[in-house]
This record gives C-alpha cells, sequence and structure tokens, in this order.
C-alpha cells in the first residue's frame, strides 16, 4: 500500500457536494459541502452518527438523489446533475451499491436469478437467456452461493445469504467501484466475518474499489485504507486509518473513538467517554470560520486559525 | 455454592419447545442458571441461540406455540418472602403481580414497544398509574422526575411530544423509563442498543449502570456485541444452540475463555483481526432444533472436535467457582487442545 503512494490514481472525486431535500421554501441540507478524493484499489470508510448524512453521499454519488452543490468526478468525468446518455449508462454499470439492509433491501415478491439479473436488462439488453442466467450462475459461485439457489426467493435464506445475494446483484455488473452501505451492520456475529472476507477476497481479485458506509469503528479499522469522519453533513477529519485511531485531533473524532465498545473488559470498565460539545470546543467559529485544511501529509481537518495551531502542537508533541 | 439468599431467580435444567405446523423445535435445551440479586448478567450468542425465549419465561410472554416441556424457574424476590415457582404459572392474572413490578423488559424492537398515537408523557403516565395509582399533578410530577432520571432534557416540553419527535436514542431512553416506572428488581434488556450509533449507545449503557445502583436493579442483558459485554456486565453467560456452554465472570470468559465455541465467537471479532489477512469466521450453521442434538452441539462446526464430542454431551465442568464451561476439553483425559493464538491479544490490564 504504502509504496503505491506516490502515484495513486483518482478514482472518485468529490468537491463541495450539497444535497437538500425538502421544499423550495423549508429545505434541509443534509450534506453541506463535503470533498474528497477516492483512489483506485482502495477501501475509503466513511464514519459517523446516524443521520449524519453518509447514506445520502452514496446515494448522490450512484445519481439516486440530485445534487444541490459541488461535483462528483469519476475517472475525470463530471457524473453529477444533467450527463449524457451514454456516460449515464457507464456509471450505472460501474457503480454499485450494496444496501444497509438484507432483509429489506431485497425484492421479496421476485426469484433470487431475477433479483440477480434485473441490472443487466438494461445494460445488456439483447442478451440470450442462457446467457443471462450464466451470468447469474457465475455471481452466485463469486459470492459462495450455489446456482441450485437462483429459483428460491429471498425470504428462504438467511441474513448472511441475503447479503452475498446483495452482492452478487452488484458484482454481476462487473462494477469498478462498490459503494457498501453498512453491508454488515444488520448481519449476526458470526456472519459478519464471512462476509467482511468476501468483500476483501472480490477486492483483491478484482482491483475493486469500496466506500464502506459504517458506524462500527472496529470494522472500520479493520477494513479501511483511510477513513473520513463525518458530522450532521460536514466532514471534519480524514486521514490513514491508522493515524486517524493513534492522533485522532477533531473533537467529535475523538469523541467517536472514546465511545468504541472494546470485547476487553479492563479497559472498557476504565475508559473515558469523550463527549462533543461543539458549541464550547467552536466558540469562535462566528468570527473565525473554520477552513477544511490539509495539516499533514494526507491529513485533513475542518478547523480555524486558532484550532489549527493547537492541533499542530498536538501533531508535534 | 452460592447462599440461597444472593439468589434471586433460579432456573432449573429449563426446557421449552414449540409447536411449528406439526413438528417440534426444542428452543431452550436443559438451561440451568442462578440470577444474582444486584448482579449485572450477560447472555451472548448467536441469532436464534434461544436468547429472547430463555428470558421471555421470567415474564411469562412466551408465544402461546411455545410450553415449558420440563425444569423449573423460582423467583426469590417477593416482598413477603415467598419463593413463586414462575414455571408454573397458568394464568395471564398470576403473571400480574410479576410483570413490570418484579421483573421488566425491554424488548428486541424499540419501535415497536411505544405507541405511536399516544404522546410520551400519557404513555409513561398509564405504567405509573396502573402500579403506583398516582393521579392528576402527582402522576404528571412524577412522570417528569422519571423523565429527568433518564436524562431528557426539557422534560416540560417532551412530555406532550409523540414518539416520532423523538430521536433513536431519546426513543430508547423513554422506553427505559416505562420499563422501570414501577420499580422492578430485575430488568431484561434484550438487545437494547443494537439500532444505535457507538455515541449514543454508550450514553444508554452509562443510563443503565447509573439506574442499577440508584434503584438496585439486577439486570440481565442480552446481546450480541461482545463490546457491550465488556462494557456492562459482571458475568457472562454464552449461549449456543438452546443451552448455556459457559457461564463465567466478565474477566473470566475473557481472558480464560474455555469453551471452543467462546474462543470462536471472540476469534471473529474485527478487533482481533489483522489487516489484510482474513477474519476468523466459523464456518458452517448452528443445528437444526427440529432434531435432537446429539453430543456437544458445536461440535459439527468446531473443527478440532474430539470423537467424543459427537456422541455425547459434556457436562459442566467447574473452571473456578464461579466460572464453567461444557466441554469435553476439561475432562481430565482430553488432550490439550490450545486457544487460538489471536486470543492472547485480548489480554487482562488491571
Ligand atoms: N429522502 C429524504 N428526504 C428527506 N430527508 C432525507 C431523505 N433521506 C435522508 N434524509 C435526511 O438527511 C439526513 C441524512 O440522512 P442519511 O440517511 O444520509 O444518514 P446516515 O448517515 O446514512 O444515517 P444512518 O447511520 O442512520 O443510516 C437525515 O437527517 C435524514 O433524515
Ligand atoms: N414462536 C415461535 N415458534 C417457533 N419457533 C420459535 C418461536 N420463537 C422462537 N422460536 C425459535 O426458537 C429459537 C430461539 O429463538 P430466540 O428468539 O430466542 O433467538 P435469539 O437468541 O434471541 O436470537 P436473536 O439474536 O436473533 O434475537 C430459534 O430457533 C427460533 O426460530
Ligand atoms: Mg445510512
Ligand atoms: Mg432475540
Amino acid at each position: 500500500m504504502e509504496a503505491k503512494k506516490e502515484n495513486r490514481e483518482v478514482l472518485l472525486s468529490v468537491r463541495d457536494l450539497e444535497v437538500t431535500f425538502g421544499s423550495r421554501r423549508n429545505p434541509f441540507k443534509a450534506v453541506k459541502g463535503v470533498s474528497f478524493d477516492i483512489y483506485k484499489g482502495e477501501t475509503f470508510g466513511l464514519v459517523g452518527e446516524s443521520g449524519s448524512g453518509k447514506t445520502t453521499i452514496g446515494r448522490a454519488i450512484m445519481r439516486i438523489h440530485p445534487t444541490s452543490g459541488g461535483e462528483v468526478i469519476y475517472k475525470g468525468e463530471k457524473i453529477n446533475g444533467k450527463i449524457s446518455k451514454e456516460l449515464d449508462k457507464k456509471v450505472i454499470s460501474e457503480i454499485q451499491m450494496i444496501f444497509q439492509d438484507p432483509m429489506a433491501s431485497l425484492n421479496e415478491r421476485a426469484k433470487v436469478d431475477y433479483i440477480i439479473a434485473e441490472g443487466t436488462y438494461s445494460t445488456k439488453k439483447d442478451l440470450p437467456k442462457k446467457e443471462r442466467m450464466e451470468l447469474v450462475d457465475n455471481s452466485l459461485l463469486d459470492v459462495g452461493l450455489l446456482p441450485e439457489f437462483a429459483s428460491r426467493f429471498p425470504h428462504e435464506f438467511s441474513g448472511g445469504q441475503r447479503q452475498r445475494i446483495g452482492i452478487a446483484r452488484a458484482l454481476i455488473m462487473e462494477p469498478n467501484f462498490i459503494i457498501a452501505d453498512e453491508p454488515i451492520s444488520a448481519l449476526d456475529v458470526s456472519i459478519r466475518a464471512q462476509v467482511l472476507n468476501l468483500m476483501s477476497k472480490l477486492q483483491r481479485e478484482r482491483d475493486l474499489t469500496y466506500l464502506f458506509i459504517a458506524h462500527d469503528l472496529s470494522v472500520m479499522r479493520f477494513i479501511s485504507d483511510r477513513i473520513a469522519v463525518i458530522h450532521k453533513g460536514v466532514i471534519v477529519e480524514l486521514a490513514e486509518c491508522e493515524k486517524l485511531f493513534e492522533h485522532p485531533l477533531h473533537p467529535y473524532t475523538q469523541s467517536l473513538l472514546s465511545a468504541l465498545p472494546l470485547a476487553d473488559p479492563d479497559k472498557e470498565k476504565n475508559k473515558e467517554l469523550i463527549v462533543y460539545h461543539p458549541d464550547e470546543c467552536h466558540f469562535d467559529y462566528a468570527d473565525n470560520p473554520p477552513e477544511w485544511v490539509e495539516i499533514e501529509e494526507g491529513h485533513f481537518i475542518l478547523a480555524n486559525a486558532r484550532e489549527l495551531e493547537e492541533y499542530r502542537a498536538q501533531l508535534q508533541k | 455454592m452460592e447462599q440461597k439468599n444472593d439468589v434471586i431467580l433460579s432456573v432449573k435444567n429449563l426446557n421449552v419447545k414449540f409447536n411449528l405446523r406439526g413438528k417440534v423445535l426444542h428452543a431452550i435445551r436443559g438451561v440451568t442458571l442462578d440470577v444474582h440479586r444486584g448482579e449485572s448478567l450477560a447472555i451472548v450468542g448467536e441469532s436464534g441461540s434461544g436468547k429472547s425465549v430463555l428470558n421471555k419465561n421470567f415474564i411469562g410472554l412466551l408465544d402461546p406455540n411455545g410450553f415449558i416441556s420440563e425444569g423449573e424457574i423460582m423467583y426469590y424476590g417477593m416482598e413477603n418472602g415467598e419463593p413463586q415457582l414462575l414455571s408454573g404459572y397458568k394464568k395471564d392474572r398470576e403473571w400480574l403481580k410479576i410483570r413490570g413490578k418484579e421483573v421488566s423488559m425491554i424488548m428486541q424492537d424499540p419501535m415497536t414497544s411505544l405507541n405511536p398515537l399516544k404522546t410520551i408523557g400519557k404513555q409513561i403516565g398509564e405504567a405509573v398509574e396502573k402500579h403506583q395509582g398516582f393521579k392528576g399533578a402527582r402522576l404528571k410530577e412524577e412522570v417528569l422526575q422519571i423523565l429527568r432520571d433518564v436524562g431528557i432534557e426539557d422534560p416540560e416540553r417532551r412530555y406532550k411530544q409523540y414518539p416520532h419527535e423523538f430521536s433513536g436514542g431519546m426513543r430508547q431512553r423513554v422506553v427505559i423509563a416505562i420499563a422501570v416506572a414501577c420499580r422492578p428488581k430485575i430488568l431484561i434488556c434484550d438487545e437494547p442498543t443494537t439500532a444505535l450509533d457507538v455515541t449514543i449507545q454508550a450514553q444508554i449503557l452509562k443510563l443503565l449502570k447509573e439506574l442499577k445502583e440508584r434503584l438496585n436493579l439486577t439486570i440481565i442483558f442480552i446481546t450480541h456485541d461482545l463490546g457491550v459485554v465488556a462494557n456492562i456486565a459482571d458475568r457472562v453467560a454464552v449461549m449456543y444452540a438452546g443451552d448455556i456452554i459457559e457461564i463465567g465472570m466478565v474477566r473470566e470468559v475473557f481472558y480464560n475463555p474455555q469453551h471452543p465455541y467462546t474462543w470462536a465467537l471472540l476469534s471473529s471479532l474485527p478487533q482481533l483481526g489483522i489487516k489484510g489477512e482474513d477474519l476468523y469466521a466459523i464456518q458452517g450453521t448452528p443445528p437444526n432444533l427440529f432434531k435432537e442434538v446429539v453430543g456437544d452441539a458445536f461440535a459439527p462446526r468446531n473443527p478440532q472436535a474430539l470423537a467424543i464430542d459427537f456422541v455425547e454431551q459434556p457436562p459442566y465442568f467447574d473452571v473456578s467457582p464461579t466460572h464453567r464451561a461444557r466441554t469435553w476439553l476439561l475432562d481430565p483425559r482430553a488432550p490439550k487442545v490450545d486457544p487460538p493464538a489471536c486470543l492472547k491479544k485480548i489480554q487482562p490490564s488491571l
């Protein structure tokens, strides 16, 4: 990983992205100007509390939600807003999403073969039936399920198997980039490891790039190369995974890390919770607003001049 | 052994079965467990291992197609000192003196435990009125105090609001408030924080610990999150396929686990994983409980299972006076099998 640092290729670039919900008279900005780059072949983690805008960012990249500002650039081309038919088709097949809840995200009335093949009906319209079914069989095998499962219904599967179906459905499109939205949160502990291992294996074999969304920090630490921390629609810190865990700078990152439950009773019973009080930490934002700054190589933070000085001093230590 | 006056709830060889479309599912297979006054006991295990079913027996909320086929449950917490044979209760009327007042349960699904059509104040008020008989201004004062107790700011305003106006974490606080409104002695929490963020989860755990001290509660905490167990529990019981396969003080189970299933559960934690390498993953699936299980239920998924594991169910072996496990590995005649090396990463630090 480290060696490649110099000539890493940016696959996806998000600049000042904004997503607004609600009516014109009563707008609600769920994503308030976020910027980050995702490199080819990496796993980019996005963490933050419920409602912070993680899924919304994923859906905006997928073109499910319209953006109200900023740019999403994929392989050098702008893919948000109005784009050509060809580009839209390319985005639809190359960028895939795995959804948060495997129980709710699959169409209950369709059989597994249709669920998995669905995306190919638009990208490979004229494919003969037999070949389409071969694709389905192959993607079932790719995720460790038997081709016989193709004629069953989703409710006949366990949670882990359903999530595999969700992954097979993404893989059949031969994507480059997968947005995995809490892919294991709804799964049982014993199955989580299987799904994480499967995702890593597929990444190695196919040079996939992941945007991995989760609120479980121990999973994030295990799987991500770099992590961005989002709070109320704003990214407050972004760094390489270990750096973020070893030297969190932003008070919100610190509070998140302090809350991470560890399977170790001595550590857990003595841990101090850090509570994030934005008004106290950032009392001078009205006069001295924060900016998105690269404080050291690859380590970005949202801070004003006063805070930057403090953070720099912390990094010296 | 423990003195009886320490034990508030005692379960002996409990067997629970369900009738399901002409077949019988054996969900709880001989659980024996003493719950101690004032402790917080965590119950862990994968989905379907019987955590919820076991605990529903303690407040008489077993689904109608389920029944106790063998064993007994005794409750020793009554004010008048009379032991109650809960497993012998037949009528709902008998349960009325237990439910809420003696044993209270926070159910697994937080969204369904509040009524969306009633204000928060009214819902808490009903629980308080039913059990303490307060009315009018006195009742309102009590409800406001309860809201304050569970850490809800501006209770006067919150009192008049509906559940959808509350965030997930606040709703869970209200559910807890209702559960403790009648000052129960045992509070059963079934996955109370699973749907919540880490920060909110940490706050709820803190709240439960405070309430436990203030109200002298005994807590049974059901979860599959071992981080949460490490945080809240004094003691842990590990369930597998309807039985407790290991139980001990929390430090004993985390720092000196004995059963191969406990090893597997701990090993699959991402916290112990090495980046770039596969995580340990338990192979296979839990046994089919429609068939009678023979031997150690975990044997088919345990690559190091012994021959006897497939033939005979292991008894409990004592590891310490407070720690026991159902595995043949603890039999003096068993070959020595080391726990997985990655478990060395969990070490006592006190
Ligand atoms: N379709 C929508 N219409 C209106 N508001 C929305 C919509 N989708 C999301 N929101 C709002 O946008 C904000 C961000 O939601 P989002 O689902 O992105 O959060 P999240 O970080 O994914 O949270 P979680 O961890 O709970 O999944 C929330 O306040 C949410 O209520
Ligand atoms: N009403 C019922 N009828 C038939 N079987 C049932 C019923 N309720 C539970 N079971 C079965 O009993 C077993 C234990 O279920 P239980 O709900 O206790 O699992 P659990 O450990 O709480 O799992 P989870 O972590 O998913 O909540 C499962 O095999 C389940 O399918
Ligand atoms: Mg989301
Ligand atoms: Mg349950």
